[in-house]
């Protein structure tokens, strides 16, 4: 399983684990809620119940005061019996609350009306008053159990709320005994009044419309409910039932049920009956879209953190990448240091300064044959593609600089290399010079690079062609320049990245800063080429302030100090006899250098055997022809030259001879151009127009 | 460049002094005939005043070797200065010479 799959499946689990929370969290929260809102209702009902339990008692008292102010008129009415309706009949219409009242009297209280007399006054529907004396053969008042009570307790009495068949309404009765002074009862009174606004009031103010509340006497029994047009009978029958535990409430879950008992007489409770479903609906609805709103919002979450971590592993990716091209890099920029020259002579100074990490600038310089080589170059554009051109460029430079002493001839072939699959259309400006370090002479040619300054009493441009640069067209010549460097003059050589080094506005350098600051150096004598050079950098630097440097700056400084020179020159004719001319020729050279005996020697025979060669082979058969030889040295080398006029031939290119061989075997020839090149330092020929070159050098420190 | 050649029973013995370069060694050459027939007699070439030798020089020298060697005689370089000690050594004819 690879790291991303693991990782992706970790942060799809801690999403999960998130949402499962956050279910736990929505849950817990719901049930506080729901608890919250129980106890709120609850508390609603506690009030609204204590307000109707005021208003039960309110009417209970004023039914119980209704009867005390009356008792006087009615015990006078019952002195006849034809009074005591009347006095009923004002008794009922005096209490609106006061349905219907009653008079059972005692048996045989009034002789002529037998045993049983119970005149009944009660209200009709609007409100007129209807009598009736109730007392009769199928109605005997003596065994109602109220009455009994009442007649056993001498006091009054409350009856439990009743009803009838014939209509919905609720009754309660209240029975109070008429006494003589002597404690005897005389009849029994009793008010009905009607319950019925009892349970609509309880049903007015519910906080759903599916609450309903009913009352019930202490025995359970029901009293009066809401009206049937609020909630179904059915509805109210089965919440008795259940409240009076005739039906286990587990198997009706959704309804909740409150009960509440009045803290007196009648000691009714009150049932307040609830729908879960409705009353935590909403509770429900809003937890499922808060629930619903969150998972939405974790799902966003969770993309957001995917996207995230595979952004954040793209970047790791990148930069991963990015420390291996910067690795790489930093090892070709090590490379390229290593590929200039790393020591200095002390009359050489050279520094390259890319702007990134590898650049497209390249300087170079050695020594062959009493010869500075040198060159400067600016491939354009910069980084890479321009780091490998120069590497290609300065390898080319080395190889072809070891075969000519031309630089024109270089920046040819150079050039035809450069153009050859040059798709890319890079080109190079280049400028590449040879300092005689004997005579002076500068042989020079540009490939449209930056024309040097020669610093001698004041910086002046070196009147160098521009030229095209390598690299454009593989036709175009390279002209042939020289000049001479007269002993101490300088020759300065730079890339544009010094002359168009650019300060944060945007203004170059320029040819006359550079101008100043070699005018400057010159002024102080004390000046070598490495310090010259640093000075030049750090004018530039300063200039530029904190601005970055945008192209490469590479420069290099010559100073041409040759010192003390010995010369002599000898022209031979292509005889063998002429060799000892050539001895003494060297041996007087070679005294005039102070040299020892040994050295001498083997300075003259290596110039012997190269000479005796060009004796031997360069002109045909019994052809005369001259040999010039020019010896030079300036106390540290010491360098021959041998021209002549014959055939090309290269003795560098013999082979020679195998001394390893025994006497027998070895061969008489080939002697000569080993013993050359061993006691020499360097052999090198070419050949200048008709000329053959041969330059041998010795170090004679 | 002088040759001066002595034949005593037992050898040759020939004395060059002077500079043996490549002017020279044609001369020098035929100074030296004599020793291209030695009869089997050791050879002995005193070098004690040979100040320079080229290799023309060196090639007189080994065409002497190479005849005595076919007749199984030797042939001693005596008494060889530092700077033809130098170019024996470069040439490799110091393996091929005896030294005294």
């Amino acid at each position: 399983m690879n790291s991303s799959l693991k990782s992706s499946i970790s942060r799809v689990g801690i999403i999960v684990i998130a949402a499962v929370m956050v279910e736990v969290i929505s849950i817990i929260q719901y049930q506080r809620l729901r608890g919250l809102m129980e106890e709120e209702m609850s508390g609603r009902s506690h009030m609204a119940f204590a307000a109707l339990a005021d208003r039960i008692q309110y009417t209970l008292d004023k039914t119980e005061l209704t009867m005390q102010e009356n008792m006087w008129n009615v015990m006078r009415s019952m002195a006849h019996p034809d009074s005591v309706f009347s006095a009923l009949a004002h008794l009922v219409d005096d209490n609106p609350d006061v349905v219907g009242g009653c008079l059972a009297f005692s048996p045989y209280y009034y002789p002529s009306k037998g045993r049983l007399f119970e005149p009944y006054v009660c209200k009709g529907p609007d409100g007129s008053l209807e009598v009736k004396q109730l007392a009769g053969p199928d109605h005997d008042y003596t065994q109602n159990e109220e009455y009994q009570w009442v007649l056993n307790h001498k006091e009054p009495n409350w009856t439990d709320p009743y009803s009838f068949e014939s209509d919905t309404l609720t009754y309660a009765t209240y029975s109070y005994p008429l006494m003589d002074t002597k404690g005897r009862i005389l009849a029994i009174c009793g008010l009905d009044i009607d319950l019925s606004w009892l349970g609509n009031l309880l049903n007015t103010r519910q906080p759903f419309a599916s609450t309903f509340s009913f009352l019930l006497t202490p025995e359970g029994d029901f009293v009066t409910g809401p009206p049937e047009s609020r909630t179904p009978r059915a509805e109210v029958e089965l919440a008795v039932a259940i409240a009076n535990g005739l039906l286990p409430a587990s198997e009706h879950p959704d309804l909740l049920m409150r009960k509440t008992a009045l803290h007196k007489d009648p000691y009714w409770q009150v049932v307040q009956v609830y729908k879960a479903s409705e009353v935590f609906e909403k509770m429900k609805r809003m937890r499922h879209q808060q629930m619903l709103l969150i998972l939405l919002g974790l799902a966003i979450l969770a993309f957001m953190i995917h996207r995230y971590a595979r952004n954040e592993q793209k970047l790791q990716k990148a930069s991963e990448e990015q420390a291996r091209i910067s690795g790489e890099l930093s090892v070709a920029r090590r490379i390229q240091e290593e590929m200039l020259p790393k020591s200095f002579p002390a009359d050489i100074y050279g520094s390259l300064e890319p702007a990134r990490e590898v650049g497209g600038d390249l300087y170079d310089f050695y020594q062959r044959d009493g010869k500075l080589f040198f060159c400067i170059g600016d491939v354009s554009g910069k980084g890479v593609p321009s780091a490998m051109l120069m590497s290609v460029i300065h390898s080319l430079f080395r190889v072809l600089s070891q075969k000519t002493e031309d630089p024109s001839r270089i920046l040819k072939v150079l050039n035809q290399e450069l153009c050859r699959g040059n798709d890319s259309n890079m080109f190079v400006t280049f400028f590449a010079g040879c300092l005689d370090l004997y005579t002076g002479k500068l042989h020079y040619a540009n490939a449209g690079h930056d024309k040097p300054y020669l610093l001698g009493d004041a910086p002046t441009q070196l009147a160098a062609k521009s030229n095209l640069p390598l690299g454009v067209f593989p036709d175009t010549e390279f002209e042939p320049q020289e000049c001479t460097l007269s002993p101490g003059a300088m020759l300065f050589l730079y890339t544009d990245g010094l002359t168009e080094a650019k300060n944060s506005r945007r203004e170059a350098f320029g040819r006359l800063r550079v101008q100043q600051v070699l005018t400057d150096c010159l002024a102080n004598s004390r000046m070598t080429p490495e310090s010259m050079v640093h000075s030049i950098s750090d004018a530039a630097h300063r200039f530029a302030e904190d601005a970055p440097q945008s192209d490469d700056l590479t420069m290099l400084l010559i100073r041409y100090l040759p010192g003390e020179l010995f010369k002599q020159q000898i022209t031979l004719v292509n005889e063998r006899s002429e060799v000892e001319k050539l001895g003494a020729f060297v041996k007087d050279f070679c005294s005039s250098l102070e040299l020892d005996r040994k050295s001498s020697a083997h300075l003259r025979l290596a110039l012997e055997e190269a000479v005796v060669n060009v004796i031997n082979y360069a002109y045909p058969k019994g052809e005369k022809g001259s040999i010039d030889i020019y010896a030079d040295s300036n106390r540290k080398e010491v360098r021959f030259t041998i021209v002549d006029s014959g055939v090309p031939f290269d003795p560098t290119a013999a082979i020679s001879a195998d001394t390893t061989l025994d006497a027998q075997n070895r061969p008489i020839g080939g002697l000569g151009i080993l013993l050359t090149r061993k006691l020499a330092d360097s052999v090198s020929y070419c050949r200048k127009g008709d000329k053959n070159v041969l330059t041998i050098t010795k170090s004679i420190q | 460049m002088t040759t001066t050649i002595q034949e005593t029973d037992e050898r040759f013995i020939a004395v060059l002094s002077g500079e043996l370069d490549t002017a020279a060694a044609e001369q020098t050459s035929q100074a030296l005939q004599p020793l291209l027939d030695s009869k089997g007699k050791e050879i002995v070439l005193d070098c004690t005043d040979l100040e320079y030798i080229s290799s023309s020089g060196l090639r007189v020298l080994l065409s002497i070797l190479k005849q005595a060697k076919s007749v199984g005689s030797r042939v001693v370089l005596k008494n060889v200065n530092e700077v033809i000690r130098d170019v024996l050594d470069i040439s490799g004819f110091i393996s091929i010479f005896e030294m005294e």
